[in-house]
């Protein structure tokens, strides 16, 4: 055990990691889960987590270790970490709604916000990000401004996963208009629609940190 | 019904560390507080605001609603405002390893508008305006 984590650490130390850490990260309910399913069931054959309608329903990081992106016979090995959603504000009277008791739902407010801590503090140990956005939605929101504000300053490579494109009102073209300087792939992660055009992506970005 | 608004301007803010300026910002909004200042937080602090922000929810504070406006730069001046950014980065990081205090920093030139979740309903932002709906 000690000598594991010994051994991890010089690995790190001298960067000499072979697998790039790709985090999903995104505002509450714009798909990160149903992504990581995608990709996790495409290269592995088995989905990683649970989705819902119910915002906040991933509140623990959940990971998935040497995930081999395969797409144009190019391969590269990543460890897969699907992120709480980021929010600014949770509140347990909004599970409700949603048919939940009410400490139920204060239980799951409190760990969503234990959560979106958590997704935060991992903004030091991601590679690579895949920042998602829900096409059917402003894209301009203090999260994700602020989301790729810090990226941008911790020099780590962003690709911007437009999402649910297979929705009528969905409009990739206003999240590459807010945020032209990123590269953008309008997918629809529950359909699999554009889903290689987004492995192609990550094969070309996806990097390690400096 | 009462609407409480407070105009804070940078050079109050300008005086803190980044533990400070959000203590002094989450007390504000917390107690019910819109607050509007004339400068913006950087990416780091904006989102250490939020990590103290769910550290700090409870039944009666569910949260925040911040919007930003930054002066767009382009060209040159970006040039200079990310060196200028990179060499008080740089400072900060010797001035703490030296005195092992945390370091000041000043807010972004813009305008920050960051009020209790309870009350304020939608922010619509536009790439050069907001606007806010409240409900007190």
């Amino acid at each position: 055990m000690v000598f594991s984590r010994f051994f991890n650490w010089i690995r790190n130390y001298f960067r000499l990691r072979k697998d790039i850490r790709l985090g999903i990260y995104g505002c509450t309910n714009v798909g990160k889960t149903t992504l990581a399913n995608r990709i996790s069931l495409d290269f592995t054959g088995e989905e990683m987590g649970k989705t819902s309608k119910i915002p906040h329903e991933t509140r623990l990081i959940q990971k998935k270790e040497k995930v081999i992106i395969e797409s144009n016979g190019k391969k590269i090995s990543i460890n897969l970490l699907d992120m709480p959603g980021i929010a600014t504000k949770v509140d347990y009277r909004k599970f409700l709604k949603y048919g939940m008791k009410k400490r139920k739902a204060k239980k799951r407010a409190k760990e969503a916000t234990q959560g979106v801590v958590e997704a935060i503090k991992w903004l030091s140990h991601v590679d690579t990000v895949l920042a998602m956005m829900d096409s059917t939605k402003d894209p301009l929101t203090q999260v994700n401004i602020t989301l790729l504000g810090n990226l941008e300053a911790r020099g780590i490579p962003v690709i911007l996963v437009a999402n649910k494109t297979d929705l009528k009102r969905a409009k990739p073209d206003n999240i590459k208009e807010a945020f032209p300087q990123y590269p953008t792939v309008p997918i629809s992660a529950l359909k699999g629609k554009n889903i290689d055009e987004l492995y192609e992506a990550i094969i070309k970005h996806a990097r390690k940190a400096e | 019904m009462k609407l409480k608004m407070d105009f804070v301007s940078s050079v109050a803010l300008n005086g803190k560390t980044g533990k400070k300026k959000i203590n002094f910002i989450l007390k504000k909004v917390k107690d019910g507080s819109i607050l509007i200042t004339d400068g913006v937080l950087r990416p780091e602090e904006e989102m250490d605001l939020i990590k103290e922000t769910m550290r700090r929810i409870d039944d009666g504070f569910p949260g925040i609603e911040v919007c930003s406006l930054k002066k767009q730069t382009n060209g040159f001046r970006l040039f200079f405002e990310k060196l200028s950014d990179g060499r008080e980065r740089v400072g900060n990081f010797m001035l703490r390893r030296i005195t092992g205090k945390p370091s000041k920093t000043k807010l972004k030139t813009g305008m920050t508008l960051i009020g209790p979740a309870k009350i304020i309903k939608r922010i619509k932002k536009n790439p050069d305006s907001f606007s806010v709906l409240a409900e007190v």
